[in-house]
């Protein structure tokens, strides 16, 4: 390990901070690519919060580890097995309805994870969770008109986000895996679990969206840094510049 | 219609602003036409040269700069192309045109963007540029293109500075930032200059343009404007002009410069730059494979649209 | 234009209490998109507290031909300006 994350706040701040990183680096790859300007220029809004939510987070993570070491060293000089993201925000933009599928997913997830954590002890991740809700609120008003547009719209729009949702299913189970980490700062984790499937189930019933079932699985995760083989591309990628330039600042 | 003719000529005469009701000349509406989707088109083809180190940004701070600037130019395409719809010409008109090679947008980002430096070059030479034309164009004749012009100029204004922040720091950086710095000054500062159009006299449509007042000033008196606020700048970052005749001029106070190579101009606006083909496929490509994300929003309107409205 | 792909016409509030003013236009493929669209395009620099969206095609104008029968008649009832009275220096408050 380069850079060891040492307490248990600590763990549960990189999870929080690597699942937004990673999923605004994912929405960055859109930029030109929405399917018209205006949807563009939301989709960068998006990224926009996530990465500014990110950062506050590696801020907050610095300085509870205490290692004279700065955000950016947490996003540019970690490998992949350091990472802690959720496999469900490395998963690629394979089309529109995957970008939806996934942010959907994981909007109603967020959100009741930063719900919880308006309770925690450090005034400064209480503080920041009740900004970040005000972000969530409106991403997952969003994501969630354009399940509905993607669900009901087309014959092949509905077939893409079945496909989509079909497919990232598959990494949701990972987010109820809790270990004693999560359960030392995320009350009532059951009470979480039952929201999101509530929640899930009802709008992908008015999509005319089947639901797959969530088989949980004995699989090692995200919170032992074990990713898809996506994450370490898209490191690659964005870790390039310090990387190649270790001696220079930017 | 002379009544209506007097009327345009009484408000142009008196600076003050055609609307979209307005009784305008043909020529008029195309030559808007023509200049604003020009510039709408530049604003959003630009967001590619910028987007290709969106994903390499080396911090989380410019990561966010970049991806907010890259929104701006989505932001501002959007703006010029309303712009145009007043004069009933509809955004997909324009992007047809573009993709049939019909419309043209600035040459400048027909070049691809290699280094990082590249971005803070594109922010601070590329953004100055269009900074120096697009001030001059708030005076515009045209109501809502003026408009649109005062807005882009106020959210252009961090443009320039977070370019020049960039070059800050690679021309004070390690040995390998500088020679960045320095390479993409040398691959930018001509086309830069470029991208205030041909020479006065070569210029097909300045003539009407400037009589009618869509252009206020000429393409050779602001490139030279920006030539003089720049050079300095240049040298402040201890990087050197590409061009060895680049020298004050004690009398008129302004620099001169050598002759720019419009055979280069000529090829890139014709379609031969180093990156015309990628631009244009990028924007196609993109329009295609999400026909079917358009096809279901409109659907799915259909199906679920009310007059009311509440949301 | 695409069916459904319609343009709105944005309408911005900047602080409680002061009109709304038009800032430009969207376009959406519902009414929810576009206020989604306007907020996305037209509030990124803190414009706005209060926002409209307005379908363009229902914006009624004064015809072109007409407007100098609409508007020029008003030009000379000055009466109906506080300025066309005249009142003693010494009277205060009116």
């Amino acid at each position: 390990m380069v850079i060891s994350i040492d307490t248990n706040f600590a763990r549960l701040l990189v999870r929080l901070a690597d699942t937004e990183l990673i999923l605004a680096q994912r929405l960055c790859e859109m930029c030109s690519r929405g399917p018209f300007l205006e949807e563009d220029i939301a989709l960068s809004n998006l990224a926009l919060d996530l990465l500014g939510r990110a950062e506050e987070l590696y801020k907050l993570l610095a300085e509870t580890e205490g290692k004279e070491l700065a955000a950016d060293d947490y996003v540019y000089r970690r490998n992949e097995r350091e990472f802690f993201c959720y496999k469900l925000v490395e998963q690629p933009n394979t089309d529109f309805a995957w970008v939806i599928a996934r942010q959907y997913l994981h909007d109603v997830y967020a959100k009741s994870v930063f719900t919880r954590l308006l309770q925690s002890d450090n005034s400064k991740l209480a503080g920041l969770s009740e900004k970040v809700l005000k972000e969530i609120r409106y991403s997952l008003e969003r994501s969630k008109d354009w399940m509905l547009r993607l669900g009901i719209g087309t014959e092949e729009s509905n077939h893409r986000l079945q496909f989509a949702i079909d497919r990232l299913f598959r990494f949701v189970p990972e987010l109820f895996a809790f270990d004693t980490v999560d359960l030392q700062y995320i009350a009532d984790t059951e009470g979480l679990i039952e929201e999101w499937k509530m929640e899930v189930s009802d709008t992908l019933r008015t999509a005319n969206i089947q639901e797959p079932e969530l088989k949980s699985t004995h699989l090692r995760d995200s919170r032992e840094g074990f990713h898809t083989e996506y994450l370490g591309h898209l490191l690659s990628e964005m870790q390039f510049l310090p990387r190649a330039y270790p001696d220079a600042t930017w | 219609m002379e009544k209506h003719e007097a009327a345009f000529n009484a408000l142009i005469e008196q600076d003050l602003k055609i609307e979209p009701h307005d009784w305008m000349p043909d020529e008029y509406r195309k030559h808007l036409v023509r200049q604003v989707s020009q510039h709408a088109h530049s604003e959003v083809i630009g967001m590619q040269p910028e987007g290709n180190w969106l994903l390499r940004a080396p911090s989380l701070r410019s990561k966010q700069v970049l991806l907010a600037k890259i929104q701006d130019e989505g932001g501002h395409g959007l703006y010029l192309y309303s712009v145009a719809e007043t004069l009933n010409v509809s955004r997909e008109e324009l992007i047809t045109q573009l993709h049939e090679g019909k419309a043209r947008y600035s040459s400048v980002f027909n070049y691809p963007t290699l280094n990082w430096a590249d971005i803070g070059a594109i922010g601070w030479l590329v953004d100055g540029a269009a900074i120096v034309n697009q001030v001059s164009l708030q005076k515009t004749s045209y109501g809502p293109y003026s408009r649109a012009m005062v807005r882009i100029c106020m959210e252009e204004s961090f443009h320039q500075r977070q370019g020049f922040e960039i070059m800050i720091h690679m021309a004070r950086g390690t040995k390998e930032q500088r020679e960045m710095a320095q390479d993409a000054v040398n691959r930018f500062w001509f086309p830069a200059l470029m991208m205030f159009g041909p020479h006065d006299t070569d210029s097909a449509h300045t003539g009407n343009a400037m009589k009618w007042k869509i252009k206020r000033e000429s393409n050779d008196y602001l490139r030279q404007k920006f030539i003089d606020k720049t050079v300095p700048q240049v040298e402040f970052l201890g990087l050197t002009v590409p061009d060895p005749n680049c020298r004050l001029n004690e009398t008129t106070g302004s620099y001169e410069h050598s002759p720019l190579d419009w055979n280069e101009f000529h090829d890139v606006i014709n379609g031969y730059g180093p990156c015309n083909t990628d631009r244009l496929d990028h924007h196609r490509n993109v329009q295609q494979e999400n026909r079917w994300v358009r096809e279901a929003a409109a659907a799915y309107a259909q199906k679920t649209e009310t007059v009311n409205s509440s949301l | 234009m695409e069916t459904g792909d319609n343009i709105w016409e944005v309408f911005i509030q900047k602080k409680p209490g002061i009109a709304f003013k038009h800032a430009g236009s969207v376009h959406g493929y519902d009414k929810k998109m576009a206020v989604q669209n306007a907020r996305d395009a037209y509030c990124r620099r803190g414009e706005g507290r209060e926002l409209w969206v307005v379908p363009s095609a229902s914006i009624v104008s004064v015809p072109m031909e007409d407007a100098d029968a609409y508007f020029d008649p008003q030009e000379d009832k000055i009466y109906r300006h506080p300025t066309f009275y005249q009142i003693p220096a010494e009277v205060k408050n009116i």
